[in-house]
């Protein structure tokens, strides 16, 4: 009787840690299988987000030419259909990566694709993280980051060494290979140093083709000194459907000070043009400086040329003025309502020459932006990628996702 | 010691669920749980290559070579430059069929991979070729119903006004062009004769009176034929009011293209005399001012007839179309100007006193006047529509093109595009996506 007791209890006992053994085991499985459930649910949620943004133009439709709040984000052109996106909507968007430049009691965001290319769009008219993540009714359930990134990258490099002819090779590649074979069509902003008071520019404009490796040695411009002269150089290059562009700016490395566009309105399109030494966070100590400037713009026509618009305004030349109790510091101009490229020559009281390029429209010089928060750290971020066009440029637009409710990671 | 027995059995038991619950519960790598979508990666890849239509030209390409030159080595390269590095692809054309058999004829694949990964994705863009024109066939207004026929007045024997720059005539062709496709019947009104004809109930050639529209080309002015210049030569205004008789009757739709409706009565015939003109020295008309649109309106409201100058108009300004009108703008692919300038802008008075509602605005309304709108007449507790007044009060010289887009939205027939699977004339591209590696 004692040894059927003592049988029970064992017996009892060795299946009650068996159960508990089978129990961790198959809840270790279902958990798996529940992770994954949710990762999966979290990768179709990314593809609905994207296709929701790049789909929509958001409210209202013409948030990017706006000062206005938004009520729904979408950066999708209003006027036309499909992955066409709004030039003007991205140039609107915070950017993550970033540091921000503040001028005057105002931040600003800084987004360039490199030397001479500045787009600064003020905080307090741009759309934030939050804001778009409160619009899209995510707030507090999902992360994202959102990548415009130029499909084309279009590498421009000065090969001559000193003095004139001044000579560039270009290197286009897309993002899985080199664009072998493609037109290029560039255009060379040279500035007139001929001591007129306000600097003005001649454009020189060729074509050629990429070699088989994406390369090609532009023609030499012999009556240019590479090192002393103030010079820009914009290529574009395309390819069935592909499009992209690049540029690269040059000054005297004698000239010390410059002009920094920054927007001022998305909605009456108007831009400051403001000295250098009074942008930042103090500014730097006033010591009397004076920048002559001259404004134009250009727009990019369809054989890929690029066309003069004279901004017909009286502050579209001038001087502005830093730590001088009687001159301004900023001048403001107005562009056009087309998307373009704002181009700023000027010179100083020692006939120092230079020039800044601002696109007017994210794609007119293939800025990259980087929109949302931070996805180190997460426990599992999806990620999904479409081909757009950002005002005929080509762009990947890549959404990061990720879950910010908490649940556990996956267990293996 | 049985028990023990028993439990250990029930351990192998468990063991075993849980092995063959493992061997059965397959999860995927989670390259696949999360992975990018592949579909709508080729899709917008798809658009990306054809904004230029060169994807569309390579489809028809007849030289298939994928060379350095060749419509098919640019998509190649475009394909690969565009993908992620880790993205292969597989691109197919196929010709669309419209006979016996396969629906689908291959023509061409290029891929830079033997197979597509562990995971794959389709999708499909058809593309047509550059050198095929795509008809649309409109639906015909009145077609099956009563009604379908167009009368443009083209009379040879009287003066416009508010047409400068065109005449009559020229503005009937434009008229004709633009709209006799959406018809059953468009007939030109040649002469003051034939409009007689059909004011006295007679067709002029078979076609249907009834719920016929009827557009005045002369601007501000009427043709009057001279009979009816005879009988109302002491009140020139009682021949609109007879128009609106008429228009009431058969249940037309007149159509006042520029202006003040009905300012003058015209018959280069009739008014020969040193002092029938406009005061601006067009001459063989008389002017019947206000008069004119608000007999026309007792006319078709079936009241007693008195002459009535007041005016009834208003110079609004720069007006607008409405987000309707713009909406059939596209729709027809008229495309006037979508700002106009209008000084006879319609007060809304003449509603409540003539029994009128608004069946289209054109523009949108200005305070109280409406620059330019289709007016249905109703009878008073019926709801039955006896005639309709289109009146755009808008500054010379006319656009043409508004009259039309108006009378179209009004009835908005419907137009049909062709067919686009027609053999040799559309394909269809496939690019296949996978993800570059095993599992």
């Amino acid at each position: 009787m004692a040894s059927a007791g003592i049988d029970h209890m064992i017996s009892l006992t060795i299946f009650m840690v068996a159960i508990l053994v089978f129990i961790g085991f198959f809840s270790q499985t279902m958990q798996t299988g529940i992770a994954y459930e949710r990762h999966s649910a979290l990768s179709t949620k990314a593809s609905d987000l994207l296709d929701g943004i790049l789909l929509s133009p958001g409210i209202p439709d013409n948030w990017g030419q706006s000062d206005n709040k938004i009520g729904g984000f979408g950066l999708q052109d209003p006027e036309f259909n499909n992955y066409r996106l709004s030039s003007f909507s991205p140039m609107k968007l915070t950017s993550s990566t970033q540091s921000p430049v503040y001028y005057n009691g105002t931040y600003y965001g800084n987004l360039t694709a490199g030397f001479g290319g500045y787009l600064h769009a003020p905080y307090e008219k741009s759309v934030d993280y939050s804001t778009a993540s409160e619009v899209m009714g995510i707030n507090g359930t999902y992360g994202f980051r959102l990548s415009l990134t130029p499909t084309i990258t279009v590498l421009i490099e000065k090969i001559s060494t000193t003095g004139a002819p001044l000579q560039f090779s270009v290197d286009v590649a897309g993002t899985g290979f080199l664009l072998s074979n493609s037109a290029i069509s560039y255009s060379f902003l040279l500035i007139n140093q001929d001591g007129s008071e306000y600097p003005s520019y001649a454009i020189v404009s060729g074509t050629t083709t990429t070699d088989s490796s994406g390369s090609i040695e532009l023609p030499a411009f012999s009556a240019v000194d590479g090192e002393s002269q103030a010079y820009a150089l914009i290529v574009y290059s395309y390819l069935n459907g592909l499009k992209g562009v690049g540029y690269y700016v040059h000054v005297p490395p004698s000239l010390t000070k410059t002009v920094v566009p920054l927007i001022d309105s998305f909605q009456n399109r108007s831009i400051l043009i403001a000295h250098e030494d009074s942008v930042g966070e103090p500014p730097m100590p006033p010591s009397s400086s004076e920048l002559n400037y001259n404004t134009s713009f250009i727009i990019l026509t369809e054989d890929y040329t690029l066309r003069q618009v004279q901004l017909d305004q009286p502050t579209a030349f001038g001087q502005i003025v830093y730590g001088s109790g009687s001159g301004q510091d900023n001048a403001s101009i107005n562009v056009p309502d087309n998307d373009g490229i704002l181009i700023v020559t000027f010179k100083d009281t020692s006939s120092q020459y230079g020039l800044v390029l601002m696109p007017w429209g994210l794609g007119s010089m293939a800025f990259p932006v980087t929109f949302g928060g931070d996805p180190a750290g997460q426990d599992w971020v999806t990620t999904d990628i479409r081909q757009v066009t950002v005002g005929g440029i080509s762009y990947q637009a890549k959404l990061e996702l990720w879950n910010i409710q908490g649940y556990s990671r996956v267990v293996k | 010691m049985i028990r023990t027995v028993e439990v250990l059995f029930v351990i192998l038991i468990l063991g075993g669920a849980f092995i063959a619950t493992s061997y059965f519960t397959v999860l995927p790598p989670p390259r696949e749980v999360s992975p990018i979508n592949l579909g709508r990666l080729s899709f917008t890849t798809l658009q990306m290559l054809d904004s230029s239509y060169d994807l569309s030209k390579a489809a028809f390409e007849t030289d298939n070579s994928v060379t350095a030159n060749s419509s098919w080595g640019g998509v190649q390269v475009a394909l690969a430059a565009s993908l992620p590095p880790n993205v292969i692809y597989n691109l197919t054309v196929y010709d669309v069929n419209d006979g016996e058999g396969e629906i689908y004829d291959y023509v061409h694949s290029i891929s830079n991979a033997q197979s597509l990964g562990i995971a794959s994705d389709a999708s499909t863009y058809a593309v047509a070729s550059s050198n095929v024109t795509f008809n649309v066939t409109p639906e015909k207004i009145g077609e099956g119903s009563n009604g379908g026929t167009l009368y443009i007045l083209n009379c040879s024997d009287a003066n416009g006004w508010w047409i400068t720059g065109y005449t009559a005539q020229s503005l009937a062709q434009d008229l004709y062009n633009l709209l006799s496709p959406y018809f059953v019947n468009t007939v030109m009104v040649q002469n003051k004769n034939q409009l007689a004809q059909i004011l006295n109930g007679s067709s002029l050639r078979g076609e249907t009176l009834q719920n016929a529209v009827l557009i005045n080309t002369f601007g501000e002015a009427v043709p009057i034929p001279t009979s009816y210049a005879n009988q109302y030569s002491s009140d020139y205004a009682r021949y609109p009011y007879l128009l609106g008789q008429k228009t009431r009757t058969y249940n037309w739709t007149w159509a006042s293209i520029v202006g003040y409706p009905l300012y003058y009565v015209s018959n280069t015939g009739y008014f020969t005399g040193a002092n029938d003109h406009n005061g601006w020295g067009i001459f063989g008309m008389k002017q019947i001012a206000g008069s004119g649109i608000n007999a026309f309106l007792q006319g078709l409201d079936s009241q007693i007839y008195q002459n009535n100058p007041a005016g009834v108009t208003s110079s609004v300004g720069v007006v607008t179309f409405t987000t309707q009108t713009i909406g059939y703008c596209n729709y027809y692919g008229v495309y006037p100007a979508s700002y106009q300038t209008s000084t006879r802008a319609l007060s809304n008075a003449l509603q409540q006193s003539y029994h009128l509602t608004i069946a289209f605005n054109i523009f949108n309304p200005v305070g109280n006047y409406n620059p330019g709108a289709i007016y249905n007449h109703v009878v008073a507790g019926s709801g039955n529509i006896t005639g309709s007044l289109l009146a755009l009060g808008l500054t010379r010289t006319p656009d043409v093109r508004v009259t039309g887009l108006g009378l179209l939205s009004y009835y908005h027939p419907r137009i049909y595009p062709s067919e686009y699977t027609a053999k040799g004339t559309s394909r269809i591209v496939v690019l296949q996506l996978g993800l570059a590696g095993g599992s």
